[in-house]
């Protein structure tokens, strides 16, 4: 921190605002003080502390309220409670509510300032924690510009020459080599298509999406990303095995994106079945949502590593390096699934299999003519889903 | 257009130049083509053009940009059609936040993603081409 630690004491007693000022002198601190709670929330605003110290038992607004309310504020400043002995209890209902540690009084000047340098410490810690969130964030967003750049312009001049020979060959051409080509061509376009979406998972404003949503059918949903991976499967020998129950109601969302993260999951249940086995995908209706799951009965996905499936860049390392993948594909189907208010989790035995499920609020047959409902957001269990 | 309209393309991927040159050039247009922002601003000062086509990200950013501005302010050069060639929309975006993704960098130009199909290509060049044919005629 190169401008100085800003603190702020909150209390009532103007002895305790002097002494508490007299201690820390000399230390480097910028100070600030406040007889009372709404006085001190005001300075909050106005000074930008670094840490508080709040007094518990203040006229007007308790100490217990300032605590919350600056932790409401801005939860990286650091607030401490200054106790008289009879309300250490409370002192400890105050650390759970946001402050982070206690001086109980009557206190030394010693056991002040090193209370005090271990508040700025903590400080420190939570302002490098946010910022490297942020880097993160930063990260990601450059990420997907360099994706972009570095992968579609090179596709796009394959492309464009494929373009230039189909015409200029028209006329050598047999059908079959004409249909070949346009084989090729249809591939690259997947694959820019792919990029695209990937680019959309990662970069796209949420809400933004959110404003394309509208009724989507379930069915259609997996029908098209089976249709997807089937070429696959079948080179591999594998059977995908559909099973859809009762009449599902449609959900609320963008059909593209929801066949993306089908696609991801259903892909990956194959990529990691063996030979002549079998893929099954399901949907049904439960507690207001409709649930998709796909189980297969492949290599499965270790204890050690089931955490960290969702994450960015993660790929199995479960022995089968023939297969490879940029380890994007779960991670964009967590962030596909979370825009639209569903959450995805997986168990697993490894070696005997694996099945993802997916839940997605579903949308009542009332509701498909009115605009926009808000998506119900979910705190289900999610495998490793903090990122 | 009955006269051999003289072409500009001004991109740093030569494999992508050569596909749309070659498309260009059978349909019977002159075309010349430069890598970088740089040449690309020399061709345009020492022969006449009725077309550019530029691409947005070339060198350590959005270069075509730059260029687009540049060209902007020089009371000749402006009045030369721009056909903006990109692989990146969303970038295009990112560049202007807040503004419609098809960002009005020249009172003429027009952009189209990369890859381009032959006869979309044709079709936009010609008309522009058409476009500023008119405006001239109309002016004078």
């Amino acid at each position: 921190m190169d401008s100085p630690t800003k603190i702020l004491i909150i209390d009532d007693e103007e002895v305790v605002l002097d002494s508490c000022t007299l201690i820390l002198e000399g230390e480097g601190y910028a100070m600030a003080t406040a007889t009372d709670g709404v006085l001190g929330l005001k300075q909050v605003e106005e000074f930008q502390p670094d840490l508080v110290f709040v007094d518990f038992k203040m006229p007007g607004m308790s100490g217990m309220d300032v605590i919350q309310r600056i932790h409401a504020y801005d939860p990286s400043i650091v607030s401490i409670v200054i106790t008289g002995y009879a309300t250490l209890s409370s002192a400890v209902e105050a650390m759970q509510k946001g402050a982070y540690d206690f001086v109980p009084k009557p206190f030394t000047p010693e056991e002040f300032r090193l209370v005090t340098r271990r508040g700025v410490e903590k400080r420190k810690l939570v302002l490098e924690a946010a910022a490297l969130r942020r880097e993160r964030e930063v990260l990601r967003e450059n990420f997907a510009a360099i994706v972009s750049h570095e992968l579609k312009s090179p596709l796009a001049a394959i492309q464009q020459n494929l373009f230039l020979l189909a015409a200029e060959l028209s006329a050598i051409l047999t059908e079959d080599q004409k249909a070949r080509l346009d084989r090729l061509k249809s591939r690259i376009d997947d694959l820019l298509k792919m990029i695209q979406t990937w680019l959309r998972a990662f970069t796209v404003d949420i809400q933004k999406i959110k404003e394309g949503f509208r009724p989507t059918s379930v069915p259609s949903v997996i029908t098209k990303a089976i249709e997807s991976v089937q070429p696959y499967a079948r080179r591999k020998d594998i059977d995908i095995v559909t099973a859809i129950g009762a009449p599902l109601s449609p959900v609320f969302g963008d059909e593209g994106l929801l066949v993306e993260a089908l696609v991801n999951v259903v892909g990956n249940a194959v990529k990691y079945s063996f030979a002549g086995s079998q893929v099954l995908v399901s949907a049904r209706h439960q507690d207001g949502h409709v649930m998709i799951s796909v189980s297969d009965s492949g290599v499965g996905i270790s204890r050690e590593e089931l955490p960290y499936i969702f994450g960015d860049f993660y790929r199995g390392r479960a022995g089968r390096a023939d297969e490879v993948g940029a380890g994007l594909g779960l991670a964009i189907t967590r962030r596909i699934l979370e825009a639209h208010g569903g959450t995805i989790s997986a168990e697993s035995t490894a070696g005997k299999g694996s099945t993802f499920v997916m839940t997605l609020p579903a949308l009542r047959i009332d509701e498909e003519t009115r605009p926009a409902p808000e998506a119900s957001v979910q705190q289900t269990t999610q495998v490793g889903g903090a990122l | 257009m009955n006269h051999r309209a003289k072409l500009l393309i001004i991109d740093d991927d030569p494999d992508f130049v050569e596909g749309i040159k070659s498309i260009l050039e059978s349909a019977g247009y002159g075309v010349d083509a430069a890598y970088n922002p740089k040449d690309g601003f020399e061709a345009l000062k020492a022969k006449p053009y009725d077309l550019l086509l530029l691409d947005i990200m070339m060198g350590r950013g959005a270069e075509g940009v730059m260029l687009a501005r540049k060209l902007r302010k020089d009371p000749r050069l402006s009045q030369i059609p721009v056909l903006i060639i990109t692989g990146i929309r969303e970038q295009i975006a990112f560049l202007f936040p807040g503004e419609p993704i098809h960002p009005h960098l020249l009172p003429v130009d027009e952009l189209v993603e990369k890859p381009v199909e032959p006869q979309f290509l044709l079709d936009r060049v010609e008309a522009l081409l058409q476009a500023a044919e008119q405006r001239k005629t109309g002016t004078r």
